[in-house]
C-alpha cells in the first residue's frame, strides 16, 4: 500500500515536470520573434545522391592501355593502392578534383591491389572516400611492361598520378602525392584550352 | 635573327616544361655507369663509405623503407638473398632515403627485422638523387668496380607467392658465372620514396 502511494506519487511528480516543460516549450514556441532578429531565409538546396562507384574492374595490360585513352576530353589517371599510405592520404583531394572538374574531364583509378581485394577493401575504401571515378584493378603478369606502357620516366612508385589531354598526349604527371594546385593549375589550362 | 632563337628557345623551354612531369627523380644513372664512392651515416651515427662496404664482387645497394608494405614483404627475401650471397662476394648495402622516417625509427625497424647489412641514412636523399632512385624496394647492382650491372626490382612478384623471374639473384648468378646479364633492369610496383620537401 505504502509502495503503491509512493508509486503514484512518483507519476504525479513526473508528469506535472513533463506538463510544465511542455507548457515553456510551447510558449517559447509561439512567443513572437522581436523584429531586429528576423528568421533567416533558408534556402534548402536537395542535393541528389551521390554516385559512389560500388564495381571495381579488372584489367590486364591492354586493358590498360586502352583505359588511358581519352574520349574526346582531357583524362585525369590516379595510379594507387590500399596498402600505400600517401595514396589513401591524398584521395579525398582526388574526389574534390574529380568533383570539381565533373563534366569537364573523365577521372578513373587504378588500384595496384592484389586481385583478392577487388570485392573487399578497393571498394570498400572507395565507397568509404565517396568516390565515383571510375574504377580499376591491374592485374598484370610483368609490372614493368604496364609501367613502361604509360610513360618512360615512371620507376612504379605510388601514388601515381597522370593526365592527358584530349588527344592522349601527357600534359602532366606526377609520382608521390599530389601537389593540389599544381594539378588544378593543369587541368585549368586543358579545360581552359578545350572549352575555346 | 638572335631574337628569333631566344623565342624560340623561349617556346621550347615553355613546350617542355607544358609536358614536363614531376617524378622528383629525373636523373637516371644508367646500367654500364659507374658510381664514384660515396659517404653515408649508418643507424648509429658512424659514418660509411661505398669503398668500405663494397663486395669483392659486387655491392647490392637496396633502397627500403621502415613504412612501406611492399619493403615488409620482401624483407625476409631481402635477408636470405644477403646471406646466400654474402659468401659469394657480394655485399648488401641498405640505403633509407625517405625524409618522412626519423634516424630512431628506422634504426628499431631495421633491428626489428633483422638486416646483417648496414643501413644508411640518405640524409636529403642525395643519394637517391644522383641515382634516380624513386621507389622502395629498389635494388642498384654493382660490379667490383661500381659499375652498375643491374637496376630495379628483386622479383616479379612483391607477395612472393608466385614468384617466376628472380632478377637479382639471376642478375648475381650470371655476374658470378662471367656471363653476360640478359635482363639489366626491371620495374615493379612499390612506395615511392618520400623526398624531402614533399
Amino acid at each position: 500500500m505504502k509502495k503503491n502511494l509512493i508509486g503514484a506519487f512518483r507519476v504525479l511528480v513526473c508528469g506535472v515536470l513533463s506538463g510544465s516543460l511542455l507548457a515553456a516549450g510551447a510558449a517559447a514556441q509561439t512567443k513572437p520573434r522581436p523584429k531586429t532578429s528576423p528568421k533567416p531565409k533558408t534556402k534548402i538546396i536537395k542535393l541528389p545522391p551521390r554516385e559512389v562507384v560500388s564495381e571495381v574492374t579488372q584489367i590486364d595490360e591492354a586493358g590498360l592501355r586502352a583505359a588511358v585513352k581519352p574520349n574526346g576530353k582531357p583524362l585525369l589517371v590516379n595510379f594507387w593502392a590500399t596498402w600505400c599510405d600517401p595514396c589513401r592520404e591524398e584521395f579525398p583531394d582526388l574526389v574534390k578534383i574529380d568533383a570539381d572538374y565533373k563534366g569537364r574531364i573523365d577521372f578513373i583509378t587504378v588500384s595496384l591491389d592484389d586481385l583478392a581485394e577487388i570485392n573487399r577493401d578497393v571498394p570498400k575504401f572507395l565507397a568509404a572516400m565517396n568516390a565515383p571515378m571510375r574504377a580499376y584493378l591491374l592485374k598484370v603478369e610483368d609490372e614493368g611492361a604496364a609501367i613502361a606502357a604509360i610513360t618512360k620516366d615512371w620507376q612504379g612508385g605510388l601514388p601515381f598520378t597522370i593526365l592527358y589531354n584530349e588527344k592522349g598526349e601527357i600534359a602532366y604527371f606526377r609520382q608521390g602525392k599530389i601537389k593540389i594546385d599544381v594539378l588544378r593549375g593543369e587541368l585549368d589550362k586543358l579545360v581552359t584550352t578545350a572549352s575555346k | 635573327m638572335k631574337r628569333k632563337s631566344i623565342l624560340l628557345a623561349a617556346l621550347l623551354a615553355a613546350f617542355v616544361f607544358v609536358l614536363g612531369g614531376d617524378v622528383d627523380a629525373q636523373q637516371t644513372f644508367a646500367v654500364g655507369a659507374k658510381l664514384d664512392n660515396f659517404k653515408l651515416k649508418d643507424t648509429d651515427g658512424r659514418e660509411r663509405s661505398l669503398d668500405e662496404l663494397k663486395g669483392e664482387k659486387g655491392t647490392v645497394l637496396v633502397f627500403l623503407s621502415a613504412q612501406c608494405p611492399v619493403v615488409r614483404g620482401y624483407n625476409e627475401r631481402i635477408k636470405q638473398i644477403a646471406a646466400d650471397y654474402a659468401g659469394k662476394g657480394i655485399n648488401f648495402v641498405g640505403i633509407n632515403s625517405n625524409a618522412t622516417e626519423s634516424l630512431d625509427w628506422v634504426k628499431s625497424n631495421a633491428a626489428e627485422i633483422g638486416y646483417k647489412f648496414p643501413v644508411l641514412i640518405d640524409t636529403g636523399n642525395a643519394l637517391a638523387d644522383r641515382l634516380g632512385a624513386s621507389v622502395t624496394p629498389e635494388v642498384y647492382f654493382l660490379d667490383a668496380q661500381n659499375v652498375l650491372l643491374y637496376h630495379g626490382a628483386i622479383d616479379n612478384d612483391k607477395t612472393g607467392r608466385a614468384i617466376t623471374t628472380n632478377y637479382l639473384k639471376t642478375a648475381f648468378d650470371a655476374s658470378l658465372d662471367g656471363r653476360k646479364i640478359e635482363k639489366t633492369s626491371a620495374l615493379a610496383f612499390g612506395c615511392s620514396i618520400k623526398r624531402k620537401g614533399d
